[in-house]
């Protein structure tokens, strides 16, 4: 054994047992910081519940443990897993944030879904278990609310229809296209507030609105937009198809204009009308877009709520009501903070439920077609 | 005063003005205007000085004026607190910024107050639609961070019933001439549990506009047999019944009779149908009418109340076609303005505007009272009807008005309490509440002060319009049977969820007038056993006085 060999050997070991005692660290690191964080924790749970009192002024102390923690759970991997630790600094940030901005308002959601919890009352927050979710199961204004959803995601048919049809149009050689293209994509620029107020309150106001007055003018005795519940779904669902076909229309145009040309080029030389052309070649190859522009409809659907509140409060009688504007209801006006939130989760896991259904569905037909 | 009335009375003045077509008028009334301001201010009087501040008819109010009247009003402040007396205090004040008034004057007002007494204030400004969600929140996480706060009467039952707000030492009460208040401001209603905690700075009631023409054009009072304007309910449903099938003498259209919102309005939708019930519920022997004092029973199911759902339902046949779709602000403004219907109840700045409005066509045929009365009042007590010598009236008190309070956050220091109370009091006293009732600034007259219509005519104001305008507010407001709102915490989560089921109700969906109240009655029990009924009584009969 030479003294360059011994002096390599050496230097071989001491840098494994630097490097083992810096994963050791790493390790005490991240179970240390851990540890310390689900104490902080704890304390500040048991001080809220009055078990013990820690001096904890408000939660502030867990939220900057949570980034302590998170930044020595950084520095804990690296040293703990070297290049490995440096790769899962990639992903901590981001499980880090979902975990914050995601997982955790979930759970606490859950938590005050399963509270009476009345801002008005003096008692603050009792929990009561599933209570509100057999109250919701009572409650006929939300199961009217949720029936009247049922009619408005059903009317995404109609908008899909017409949406469509201007994609076609917009897509075929005619006079001014740009033009006509911005044109039809203004009502998406606008506030859905401010098409409730232009629309829902002015034009379509039974006295001195525009619309009015011209239905008088062709014989409509007293043209009323929100009196009758069929009419007032109708104008709430026209208010909202206004605003929302451009998005459907600026999907499905764009979808039109990857397709392409060939196809349906060798299907006019081979004979094709103007119809066989468009229901057997360009719908089949437009129904990925489709579906994602149906999909995304429905789900901006699901949440329609600023036209309702604004133009009928969910009347006559409850005819337009929608979800979103019962629970702002319940929230804003009866401070109703459980309850409220259980009808928000129950609603989040019915659409997460429908939606997955739907895209199943259509995954289902797609395999079939193709 | 309320900016939309000001801008009508001045276009009111304008009116006139243009009316007089010449230059010797307006010289005559440059005259007038010249000698009135030399007669205020030779009196040194402050009242008329702050009057003229910035002067009828010159244009809107800045932040310059606002600091000149807080200045002129400021001797009731020397007299208690000594020069640079608050050095070192800092106060927040949370209120409103509606329409850039509210804290942006209580800021003008508060700033000679500031440099007198060496104290600085911190604003929170909010929106209307955020203080009910800002107030609840504060309270219910317990971060209440504002020592003085501008607040809604209803609301006392959030904080004074919470015990958050600090009682008023007696010196205040003699700097703001608590005795010049009108009477439903004072006690019980100035007081909660006994105890005052509220500097008013602003009235509110309902009153009832009409139309004068209904009751000449011969056609309508041929159809209806009245030829005078209706004062009790009964009078009312018979000729909103009758009156269907005419012509609106001024617009040709079809005529309507009273017209009531069916429509919810944020819970604000149920003042309407208690303009109705207070007449049948609010006995003259007993402060309760909604609920029960001793048991928070509802009495909303009770038959007073199911009789004036049921004028509601009977005379939805008789009113507009799209009235079920009307909430209260539709009704008042794009109906009744418009000369869509005979008669509609409001707070009172609805009547200067159908005065006045560009967009009003009534303006020469209104008229006001108190809210109509009946010939029948329900003694729930003795659970029965009775029918009294004269109809029973009970104005409807909608709200009650603005006040400025003062939270605990400053009780345990005396000076900053004493700060505290100091710079409230500037905003409540009486002088400087001429000026509030006098300009915009959001809020309506509430002193028995505000009333000497002398002084508003010599300030350059039309003395008859003003008269009326005013006088049907000062008849309400002094009404020894006045329905009195109950301020219990929540008191608005009632009227919301009260607004859904008449909705559903209106649109007949759930039976019977009493089907329709029942429905009601068991959302209320609800609330307040969520709330916590010992507490609701507790809080219910402390705000009542009993």
């Amino acid at each position: 054994m030479t003294i360059g060999s011994l002096s390599g050997d050496l230097a071989t070991s001491r840098a494994a047992a630097g490097r083992s005692q810096r994963r050791r660290l790493g390790r005490f690191l991240i179970i240390g910081s851990t540890a310390a964080f689900i104490l902080l924790i704890l304390a500040q749970v048991l001080q809220a519940a009055g078990v013990a009192q820690f001096g904890f002024p408000n939660w502030r102390p867990t939220l900057y443990g949570y980034v302590t923690w998170g930044v020595l759970l950084a520095i804990g991997q690296i040293m703990a897993r070297g290049e490995a630790g440096w790769r899962a600094l990639f992903i901590l940030p981001a499980g880090m944030f979902v975990a914050a901005f995601a997982i955790f308002p979930t759970f606490a959601g859950l938590l005050i879904a399963m509270t009476d919890w009345n801002l008005s009352s003096s008692t603050g927050p009792r929990f009561n278990g599933l209570d509100n979710l057999i109250e919701l199961f009572q409650d006929r204004f939300y199961w009217n609310a949720l029936g009247n959803m049922v009619i408005y995601v059903l009317m995404v048919a109609v908008e899909y229809a017409i949406a469509f049809g201007l994609a076609l149009l917009l897509n075929a050689e005619i006079r001014a296209r740009k033009l006509w293209r911005v044109a039809f994509l203004i009502p998406l620029m606008l506030s859905p507030v401010a098409v409730s107020w232009m629309v829902g309150k002015s034009m379509l106001e039974t006295r001195f609105g525009p619309i009015a007055r011209f239905a008088k003018s062709v014989g409509w005795q007293s043209p009323t937009f929100f009196a009758d519940p069929w009419i007032a779904r109708l104008s709430i669902e026209a208010m909202d198809a206004w605003v929302s076909i451009p998005f459907m229309m600026i999907l499905l145009l764009a979808g039109l204009q990857a397709l392409p040309k060939e196809v349906s080029e060798a299907a006019k030389v081979d004979g094709a009308t103007g119809w066989q052309g468009f229901w057997q070649i360009t719908f089949p190859l437009m129904l990925p877009v489709s579906i994602t522009a149906i999909i995304l409809r429905i789900i901006f659907k699901l949440k329609l709520a600023d036209i309702v509140i604004n133009v009928t409060s969910g009347g006559p009688g409850g005819a337009t009501d929608t979800v979103s504007s019962f629970i702002y209801r319940e929230y804003r006006d009866r401070s109703n903070v459980g309850y409220g939130t259980m009808l928000a989760m129950f609603y989040l896991v019915l659409i997460i439920v429908f939606i997955t259904a739907l895209l199943n569905l259509f995954n289902k037909r797609m395999q079939r077609m193709s | 005063m309320k900016v939309d009335v000001y801008n009508q009375l001045m276009a009111l003045q304008t009116g006139r003005r243009n009316f007089m077509k010449g230059v010797a008028a307006l010289a005559a009334g440059s005259a007038l205007g010249t000698s009135l301001a030399g007669r205020a201010f030779a009196q040194g009087n402050v009242r008329a000085d702050i009057l003229a501040i910035p002067g009828v008819g010159k244009g809107s109010p800045t932040d310059a004026d606002w600091q000149k009247v807080g200045e002129l009003t400021l001797e009731a402040t020397k007299a208690s607190v000594a020069e640079g007396e608050f050095a070192g205090v800092e106060l927040t004040f949370m209120g409103l910024n509606n329409q850039n008034l509210h804290n942006f004057l209580f800021r003008g007002f508060l700033k000679p107050w500031e440099a007198y007494t060496g104290a600085k204030i911190n604003w929170i400004d909010l929106a209307q639609a955020d203080y009910n969600a800002r107030l609840q929140q504060s309270i219910a996480s317990g971060t209440v961070d504002f020592d003085i706060i501008e607040m809604g009467a209803p609301f006392e039952g959030d904080t004074a019933g919470k015990g958050l707000l600090d009682e008023m030492p007696d010196w205040v009460k003699t700097q703001i001439d608590m005795d010049d208040y009108v009477n439903y401001l004072k006690a019980p209603v100035g007081t909660w549990d006994g105890k005052t905690y509220r500097i008013t700075i602003d009235g509110d009631c309902h009153t009832f506009a009409y139309r004068k023409d209904y009751f000449t054009d011969p056609a309508i009072t041929a159809a209806t047999g009245m030829t005078e304007a209706p004062t009790t309910w009964q009078q009312i449903n018979e000729f909103t019944k009758k009156v269907k099938g005419q012509k609106d003498p001024l617009t040709g259209g079809d005529a309507f009779g009273y017209l009531d919102p069916l429509k919810g309005w944020g819970g604000f939708g149920f003042y309407f149908l208690e303009d109705r019930a207070s007449a049948y519920a609010k006995h003259p022997s007993d402060p309760a009418w909604l609920f029960d004092a001793d048991t928070m029973k509802p009495r909303v199911n009770n038959p007073a109340w199911v009789q004036a759902i049921q004028d509601v339902l009977d005379a939805v046949p008789s009113l507009p076609p799209d009235q079920i779709n009307a909430d209260p602000g539709t009704t008042a403004f794009q109906q009744f303005l418009a000369g869509t219907g005979s008669g509609i109840c409001w707070w009172g700045d609805v009547g200067s505007n159908a005065k006045t409005s560009d967009s009003s066509v009534v303006g020469d045929v209104v008229g006001f009272s108190i809210n109509p009365g009946s010939d029948k009042v329900y003694n729930s007590a003795a659970g029965a009807w009775e029918t009294p010598a004269t109809p029973n009236f009970a104005p409807n008190m909608a709200y009650l008005g603005w006040g400025i309070y003062v939270t605990k956050n400053v009780s345990a220091d005396d000076k900053k309490r004493k700060a505290a109370w100091s710079a409230a009091a500037h905003l409540g006293g009486k002088d400087i509440s001429l000026w509030t009732a006098a300009y915009p600034s959001g809020f309506q007259p509430y002193r028995n002060s505000h009333f000497q219509y002398d002084e508003w005519a010599s300030a350059g104001y039309d003395r008859a319009f003003v008269e009326d305008y005013l006088g049907s507010n000062l008849d309400s407001y002094n009404h020894p049977n006045a329905a009195i709102e109950p301020r219990i915490p929540g008191i608005f989560q009632y009227y919301s969820v009260a607004e859904d089921v008449l909705a559903k109700g209106f649109a007949g969906q759930l039976g019977t007038a009493q089907e329709i109240a029942d429905a009601i009655a068991a959302e209320w029990e609800k609330i307040t056993d969520q709330i916590g009924r010992d507490s609701q009584i507790k809080l219910y009969k402390a705000s009542l006085g009993l």
